[in-house]
């Protein structure tokens, strides 16, 4: 349920509100904010066409246009032409990557999709300005959702996904907000639903597990790839998780669906529906003067109870990669401003987008907004939505079938679900089944192949998990010894660290001061990755 | 044969006329009849009511969202207005417009090329031509798009230059779909043929001054089909169009404006306005060159 | 099972006949099997000879031919040219002069870089001058395959010119003589010489003697060798309207299908072997390369680690797309012979009204019908509207809340609605032509209508429509608009595999590969698997069902 993870918002996002409520506030760096600069150098000024993929919420076309004869007017001699496609944030990888060439200069996104871009070669690496700038005038979370590797890739226009509870004050009593199973006993009692999506969306189901202390944390690299997981959801605080969300999902009065307007006015009408702040307007327009708002309740196991937690995530601008200099600096700037604290809060008087940007985040008006209140209650609980791979949130919203299928507290099916779910983390961090050492560079075979796993020389497993193989080698050639699988490079054995030269190696024959292992002398060479570091040896005939 | 299917009382099937000794039947067949005419009432409310709904909510001016009621209760034009104001509606329009107009022209001219040949000429190769072009037609067409597409924009026909690329794609293909035509034409004497031969008329002049002017049927029904197809394509349309606001035939950019439920919310009743002013004119073609798509349709199905 | 002898059969009535024929088919599977072995044995043989055949031919030609001929083996035309045929000599010349000129300046590398699909990709580089990092390219792989699969594609074609050309040097020496009679010629020397190697105690008078009378038979024979003029470039032009009449009329059709059919299947078959996506698009971000059978060892074979599996998933919808097909096919087949029937029964006024209203709705677009159905059945739509003014409770019919059978049956409803207004057509066409005494005969038996019905109508439809049931039956195993407008797949599926792409209860095979190509990282490769096996699919369907269905396609009996 993409539609219902990616959110339209007219509200701040709990990850922003971590950073404005807390002491906790790290902010992208220990620096405060720093003016950016929004002017681009003379020679690049001229005339540009450009297209911009954005919002279709009524309103946004017009307000990014105005920004950008704003950003023209600062700039005189620069004319920038746009033309202006109304495309949801929600779908905007899937038509980018469907072709990168014929897509849009700038694009609006959800979060989500920020690491197949970036894998997609989609998006513009940063420069240094912009890289400071970014990461000094927003908030944590926000920095995190546009960071791969070691570059920034992308703009971060809002903070506000993140989901509360709507419930109905005439059926859910004061005194029992804080307990999930009160609330629910007061739904069975009063014959209404209680409606969250945890059956059809690992975005809300996520939430009993935060709510245990779990974690779902990715790392990707450079290139966009997904190289490590910090998962802690097939644990035993995973399967208190479990055992929680049953006592929702097996209830009678349980719906999947995060559609207040809908829930609210069905036939059999919701008395408690969790979502976030883009529906607000029409929870009020539902329930009028009944409608309550407050943070996710506390779920209880075994007598002690745990505090619902919920993700927080961004909308993100991305610049189209282009080969032009000036046009690329033209475009980084205007996102740069775009994403800027004056057009940041220029959105937020104009269509209610809650901002990344820390001052704007801090502005009373934007605090004062009434459907804040609970989110930034829920916001202690949040979890920055960080990267996550797309594959996530197929497989993890099966734990939420899992748990109603099951028997209350059938440990061994939900921790067979959970095993499950760990399997297909691990299939996602290795998609073949046997990767193997190999040898990338340019050496004497092809000219150039260090981004090409295909043409990479792969070595042969031996006995004991050593890898080898026999390359012949001309002087000044470089390489590296990496692990890849059929398409991709895994991990990389680092240069000249990592190499153990043993006595009878052909020490003179190489140069490991560099990144890279350097050939001095031609020759056969037998090429070792032991486990612990990489052996060079001369071949022997 | 489809002319009386429409215009007259068709010979009777089931029954027969020496019926009649059978006084007895006349009561059961009395209730019979009328089950049938309640069927048939039944049956034209759930055929017309949906596109009856479509256009009383074209008229719906008081909101304009998805509503659980069917009469409006405001009613005007504004839908159509906004329609072709707000939206790039009257561009979609001639998109396709021009899109059916060159396509029918095209594709009546390959699918006639196609049929005629296989139907009344034989050369070598012509069974393997036939059953090749069976094999290639059980690949799923969706898979060429992919392809095409990037070749399409390398051409520069994608995204606003739509218009040329679609054209290819529709017409390019349509001479796998000669079934219909081959069977009309082989229905026609081979005499006809032979005598123009005889009196020393060459292939061509056979074709042109003999077989065209009896083709008439078969030209019409082609041309109705081809011109009728691009007004309902969704895949490739969207596909080439690539989210370009300019490129788009009347489908996507239809579709494009209820993707999103915030959408639907704002544009549902202009949508049902963009529906019946493209049903509109396709369907009173139709209405007046149905007896021709009803032989073509019945034609080719027995001749499989 | 009784075997007819073909008079028994001829005896039989039409319905019988097919019946008889079924039964023939199951049990002659194991025939069959066996005919297409024999087939494929026969066709190799038949290749080998062939090939041989054209070998020889190529030699012979060249020993036989005149110097014209000789080097029309290396500058293609030179033969016709000087013979006079300058349209087809010009022709040939050109052919090649562009076949070397691109080889020499793209085709050689387009396949010498189709082994790997490109070496070096792209990559990001800074530019400290600008602040900004910008692309830098490498390869492109799509371009490679594709150009590569041209390249092939024009390589054969040249070589069959070529072999073409050489055919045509020995069809003109053939028609105006000249190499009948040099092999005359040769002949007769040879046999001269062996005349003397046989004979080496021969006078020399004796010799020439029979040399003579040699000599004076093969001249003989060489005068009666036949010499006709050859077509000029204008008989050729002129045939082309005439005898040739159908390469002019099937030029256009077939290059159409050639370029935008045959080469993009080629393409997208091998697609299915290389890992070619939208994140390994060949150019812009990663180069792509081939994988061998890994894209087949997911979609077909059961892997039970971590999750849900591709084979479980694609087994279900195929699963689903054979029943949606069985379903939609036969559902609107009989309503729709029913919905013919009654309008078509005695009594009934109003015929042609009722048909109009059924028929106008195939001119409304499918876009909008769907779409608006798609929109009735909405939670929020009319029809739950109706529903809950009854006092019933919404139902979630094609939402991704819906029950999946919910759903489907959903599908199928519509479907109906959708299909039953064509079959309602066909079908009064075909049953207007059931003879009208075969009906007086079973009622003079005191059948019933019922009875009529299984006994006459039923088996005669089947009968007339065989074929069309068959491709209305692979049709709607590839129906996109209806399931695609309508439902969209949904309701996703709850446990799929990473790569399916939000893959729903109600997606067939082809909105699968449609939705697989439009979402985020566009598998094009697991597209093009399952665009292959849909055509296996298809295949095998068809080829058991045109073995069941009498042939009533005899293409003659029309004329």
């Amino acid at each position: 349920m993409k539609i219902k993870r990616i959110l339209m918002v007219s509200c701040l996002a709990s990850g922003l509100l971590l950073t404005a409520c807390g002491p906790k506030s790290s902010g992208g760096g220990s620096s405060g904010p720093i003016p950016i600069d929004p002017t681009v150098p003379e020679e690049a000024r001229g005339t540009y066409a450009i297209t911009m993929w954005g919002s279709e919420v009524e309103g946004v076309e017009e307000l990014f246009k105005e920004q950008i004869q704003d950003f023209c007017e600062l700039n005189p001699g620069l004319t920038i032409n746009v033309t202006y496609e109304a495309v949801s944030e929600k779908d905007s990888a899937a038509k980018v990557l469907a072709d990168v060439d014929a897509a849009a200069d700038l694009y609006c996104f959800a979060q989500d999709q920020f690491a197949d871009l970036v894998q997609g070669a989609a998006l513009s690496r940063l420069g240094k300005v912009a890289q400071d700038a970014i990461t000094a005038n927003n908030d944590a979370g926000s920095v995190a959702a546009v960071t791969s590797g070691d570059y920034l890739y992308a703009y971060p226009m809002t903070a506000d996904n993140g989901y509360f509870m709507y419930y109905d004050n005439t059926v859910v009593k004061a005194n029992h907000l804080n307990s999930l199973e009160d609330i629910l006993a007061d739904c069975v009692a009063a014959e209404r639903t209680f409606s969250m999506e945890t059956s059809t969306s690992a975005w809300y189901l996520a939430s009993f597990f935060f709510g245990t202390g779990c974690v779902s944390e990715w790392t990707t690299d450079d290139e966009g790839e997904f190289v490590a997981a910090n998962d802690t959801f097939n644990s035993p605080q995973g399967l208190i998780a479990m055992r929680g969300m049953q006592h929702l999902v097996k209830s009678e009065y349980y719906v999947s669906s995060s559609n207040a307007a809908e829930q609210f006015a069905a036939a059999r009408q919701a008395a408690v529906v969790v979502s976030g702040t883009w529906d607000y307007d029409k929870a009020v327009e539902a329930l009028g003067e009944k409608l309550g708002v407050a943070e996710l309740p506390s779920f209880t196991v075994d007598g002690q109870s745990y505090h619902l937690g919920s993700y927080s995530g961004n909308k993100l601008l991305g610049v189209k990669p282009t080969t032009d200099v000036k046009r690329a600096r033209v475009l980084s700037t205007l996102a740069l401003y775009l994403t800027s604290q004056d057009c940041q809060e220029e959105r937020f008087d104009a269509v209610s987008w809650g901002p990344s940007n820390k001052v704007v985040a801090q502005m009373d008006k934007v605090t004062a907004n009434p459907a804040l209140a609970a989110l930034l209650k829920q916001a202690q609980y949040a979890k920055p939505q960080g990267q996550i791979p797309g594959a996530w949130w197929d497989f993890a919203k099966v734990l939420g079938t899992v748990a109603a299928e099951a028997a209350q507290d059938d440990t061994a099916a939900l921790q067979a679900g959970l095993t499950s779910y760990a399997e297909s983390i691990d299939k996602v961090l290795h998609p073949t089944e046997q990767p193997v050492w190999a040898l990338v560079g340019n050496f004497s075979r092809d000219s150039n192949n260090w981004w090409n796993a295909a043409t990479a020389k792969r070595m042969t497993e031996g006995e004991s998990g050593k890898w080898s193989t026999t390359v012949a080698l001309a002087a000044d050639d470089e390489f590296k010894v990496c692990k890849i699988n059929s398409t991709t490079v895994l991990e990389w054995a680092y240069g000249a660290s990592a190499v153990d030269q043993t006595a009878s190696t052909a020490a003179a024959a190489f140069d490991l001061t560099g990144d890279n292992i350097k050939v001095l002398t031609a020759g056969s060479y037998l090429i070792v990755m032991t486990g612990t570091g990489v052996e060079l040896r001369s071949a022997i005939a | 044969m489809a002319e009386e299917l429409l215009n007259t009382n068709t010979p009777e099937v089931v029954e027969h006329k020496k019926d009649k000794r059978h006084m007895g039947l006349t009561a059961s067949r009395t209730i019979s009849n009328t089950v049938i005419y309640f069927i048939l009432v039944i049956m034209t409310v759930v055929w017309l009511v949906p596109f009856i709904f479509l256009v009383l909510q074209s008229f719906r001016v008081e909101s304009t969202g998805m509503v659980g009621y069917i009469i409006p209760e405001q009613w005007g034009f504004n839908n159509y207005v906004n329609l072709f104001t707000n939206t790039k509606f009257p561009k979609w329009f001639m998109n396709t417009f021009i899109i059916a107009l060159a396509t029918a022209a095209l594709q009546t001219i390959i699918v006639l090329c196609m049929s005629y040949t296989l139907s009344r000429l034989r050369f070598g190769g012509r069974k393997f031509l036939m059953n090749f072009m069976l094999v290639l037609g059980m690949f799923p067409g969706m898979l060429t798009m992919i392809i095409l597409y990037r070749v399409l924009a390398d051409l520069h026909m994608t995204q606003q230059n739509s218009i040329p690329g679609l054209i290819l794609v529709y017409a390019a293909s349509s001479g796998m779909g000669y079934y219909v035509s081959k069977g009309f034409f082989d229905t026609l004497p081979k005499s006809l043929d032979e005598a123009a031969r005889v009196d020393g008329a060459n292939r061509a002049q056979v074709l042109l001054k003999v077989i065209l002017p009896l083709s008439k049927p078969i030209v019409i029904y082609t041309l109705l089909t081809a011109f009728m197809g691009p007004w309902g394509d969704f895949a490739f349309a969207s596909y080439i169009a690539f989210n370009n606001s300019n490129g788009m035939n009347v489908a996507v950019g239809l579709n494009s404006l209820i993707s999103t439920p915030a959408s639907i919310g704002k544009n549902y009743t202009m949508f049902c306005a963009g529906g019946v002013v493209v049903a509109i004119p396709i369907t009173v073609l139709f209405l007046f060159l149905q007896k021709y798509y009803v032989e073509g349709v019945t034609g080719g199905a027995v001749k499989g | 099972m009784k075997k007819y002898s073909s008079l028994e059969y001829l005896r039989l009535t039409k319905i019988q006949r097919f019946f008889y024929k079924i039964a023939c088919f199951f049990v002659g599977i194991p025939q069959f099997f066996k005919k297409i072995g024999l087939a494929i044995v026969k066709f190799a043989k038949k290749f080998g000879i062939g090939v041989k055949d054209e070998f020889k031919d190529l030699v012979m030609t060249f020993v036989n031919g005149d110097y014209k001929t000789r080097i029309s083996y290396a500058i293609m035309g030179f033969g016709s040219f000087t013979r006079k045929q300058y349209g087809r000599g010009i022709l040939f010349f050109l052919f090649e002069a562009i076949f070397i000129v691109y080889m020499a300046l793209a085709g050689g590398y387009w396949i010498s870089m189709l082994p790997s699909l490109g070496k070096i990709g792209p990559h990001q580089e800074y530019d400290p001058i600008w602040d900004v990092w910008v692309p830098a390219y490498g390869d492109n792989s799509f371009k490679i395959l594709l150009y590569s699969v041209l390249t092939i594609f024009f390589i054969v074609a040249f070589i069959y010119t070529w072999r073409l050309n050489i055919k045509q040097n020995r069809i003109s020496e053939e028609i105006i003589g000249s190499m009948p009679k040099r092999c005359l010629e040769k002949e007769k020397k040879q046999k001269i010489v062996e005349l003397k190697k046989n004979n080496p105690d021969l006078s020399t008078e004796e010799l020439s003697q029979k040399t003579k009378e040699i000599e004076d038979e093969y001249n003989q024979k060489i005068e009666e060798v036949p010499s006709k003029p050859l077509k000029s470039t204008k008989d050729d032009v002129m045939s082309l309207i005439d005898n040739e009449f159908h390469k002019t009329l099937l030029a256009l059709p077939v290059t159409g299908i050639l370029i935008f059919t045959v080469m993009p299947i080629i393409f997208m078959i091998l697609v299915a072997f290389t890992n070619y996506s939208g994140q390994a698009n060949g150019y812009t971000n990663h180069l792509f390369h081939w994988v061998g059978m890994d894209n087949f060892n997911t979609v077909l074979v059961w892997s039970n680690s971590g999750g849900a599996s591709f084979s479980a998933t694609f087994g279900e919808v195929l699963a689903w797309t054979l029943m949606w097909a069985f379903f939609a096919t036969f559902s609107n087949y009989f309503l729709g012979m029913i919905v013919a029937m009654i309008i078509n029964k005695k009594g009934i006024k109003l015929k042609k009204w009722w048909r109009t209203v059924l028929v106008l709705t195939i001119a409304i677009p499918q876009f909008i019908s769907l779409l608006y159905v798609n929109k009735m059945f909405s939670y929020t739509g009319v029809i739950n509207g109706v529903i809950t003014n009854l006092g019933g409770t919404p139902v979630h019919f094609m939402d991704d809340y819906a029950e999946p059978w919910v759903s489907r049956l959903t599908v199928i409803l519509v479907n109906i609605w959708i299909g039953i207004p064509y079959l309602m057509l066909i079908a009064t066409g075909i049953l207007m032509n059931i003879p009208a005494d075969l009906y007086e005969s079973a009622q003079i038996d005191g059948a019933n209508v019922f009875q009529q019905y299984m006994k006459i109508t039923l088996p005669y439809m089947l009968f007339v429509t065989g074929p069309y049931l068959l491709t209305s039956f692979t049709g709607n195993m590839n129906n996109f608009n209806v399931i695609f407008l309508l439902t969209g797949g949904a309701p996703t599926m709850i446990n799929t595999p990473p790569n399916a792409a939000s893959v729903g209860s109600t997606d067939l095979l082809i909105t699968w590969l449609f939705k697989i190509t439009t979402t985020a990282g566009s598998k094009y490769y697991l597209a093009s698997v399952i665009g292959i096996l849909v055509f296996l699919v298809v295949a095998i369907i068809s080829i058991i069902v045109y073995n069941i269905i009498p042939s009533n396609k005899n293409e003659e009996d029309f004329q």
